[in-house]
């Protein structure tokens, strides 16, 4: 962990919070899409922003190309969320919600299906995370439209350009499990150092509530 | 008077149960303990036989489902509670199927403690 981060206690308590908010989530995205889904507790870790990419390689070397759903927010708490998906996942999907497997879509139909479904369990998700952070904040939060990137190469998904090598990056990886198929998900938060202090100060007040 | 006198914490963050002991009344000489998974949760019951359980859902090694099956194979009138964050009727409908007491969603209020407590008392007398 690096200087200027969450302390050990602060990912803890950070730790809960996600675990409410992917609770949460979890129910929001049942209703629906009228399916029965558990979201595994979020692993969450915090590095520099620039270990990211490889961070990304590492963990989804296994994928080919990776499905990748963003989404700017603003607020005091500021940043870009990243929801990453191996590529498929939305297809995957398509097909969990669809009673009979066999159903083939003509392939057009399938990509803006594909893409609609990552955006709607995108948002959800990302809305649901950022939502508890800022009701724990205190802030109101703004997001942009999601938009997807299919099928990117996990070594290019995330340009260079869009964040501050100085920017810290929140993981929080979990499991997505519908009735039939496990999706592994990673939703990544890239935020500057001044968010992170604000996240601070707002974990150990959280607590302060009930010590 | 209280008939609860021992109560188990059976989740595996300790700030889950740091939040759900701070709104456990202090005022009732309640003896709290706790386990981080459900397998600790499940060997805690048989040496503790505490008077009500709250259970977390979600964990590692065993979960809440499988903990309170478990339980409830030790002690079929076992009192157990869910903590959960998930609220779909199926969770919840299979934790009730279970054996479960009743459920309070994630962070818990005083108030939800405290009627869940309530609710567990008069089971007790029945």
């Amino acid at each position: 962990m690096h200087e200027n981060t969450l302390s050990n206690e602060e990912l803890e308590i950070f730790q809960e919070i996600m675990n409410i908010a992917f609770g949460r989530a979890t129910s929001d995205l049942a209703e629906i899409i009228d399916i029965y889904i558990r979201l595994s507790v979020p692993y969450i870790n915090v590095l520099k922003a620039v270990e990211l990419p490889a961070y990304i390689k590492k963990e989804l070397k296994d994928c080919g190309s990776i499905s990748l759903v963003e989404q700017r927010f603003w607020g005091n708490f500021k940043g870009l969320a990243l929801l990453v998906f191996p590529s498929g996942a939305g297809k995957e999907l398509i097909a969990l919600l669809s009673n009979d497997k066999s159903e083939f879509i003509e392939f057009d139909t399938i990509d803006e299906l594909e893409k609609e479904t990552l955006i709607e369990v995108g948002n959800i998700l990302i809305g649901a995370c950022i939502g508890k952070m800022a009701d724990l904040l205190k802030d109101i939060i703004t997001f942009s439209p999601p938009t997807v990137l299919i099928e990117n190469h996990p070594n290019n998904a995330i340009p260079k350009s869009i964040f501050d090598p100085d920017d810290t990056t929140i993981i929080l990886r979990t499991l997505f499990r519908f009735e039939k198929k496990d999706i592994d998900g990673f939703l990544f938060l890239l935020v500057c150092q001044e968010s992170i202090n604000l996240l601070k100060k707002a974990l150990n007040g959280f607590m302060e509530q009930y010590k | 008077m209280s008939m609860i006198h021992k109560i188990l914490i059976i989740d595996d963050s300790s700030v889950a149960r740091m939040i759900l002991k701070s709104c456990i009344p202090k005022d009732q000489g309640y003896e709290i303990h706790e386990a981080s998974d459900g397998s600790i949760g499940v060997k805690k019951f048989k040496e503790e036989n505490p008077d009500v359980t709250f259970m977390d859902v979600t964990m590692p090694v065993m979960n809440g489902i499988q903990a309170l099956e478990a339980i409830k194979k030790i002690d079929n009138n076992a009192i157990v509670i869910m903590c959960t964050a998930d609220v779909q009727m199926q969770s919840v409908n299979k934790a009730i199927s279970s054996g479960a007491l009743t459920f309070i969603k994630k962070p818990p209020s005083k108030e939800a403690v405290q009627e869940a407590l309530l609710k567990a008392q008069s089971s007790l007398l029945i």
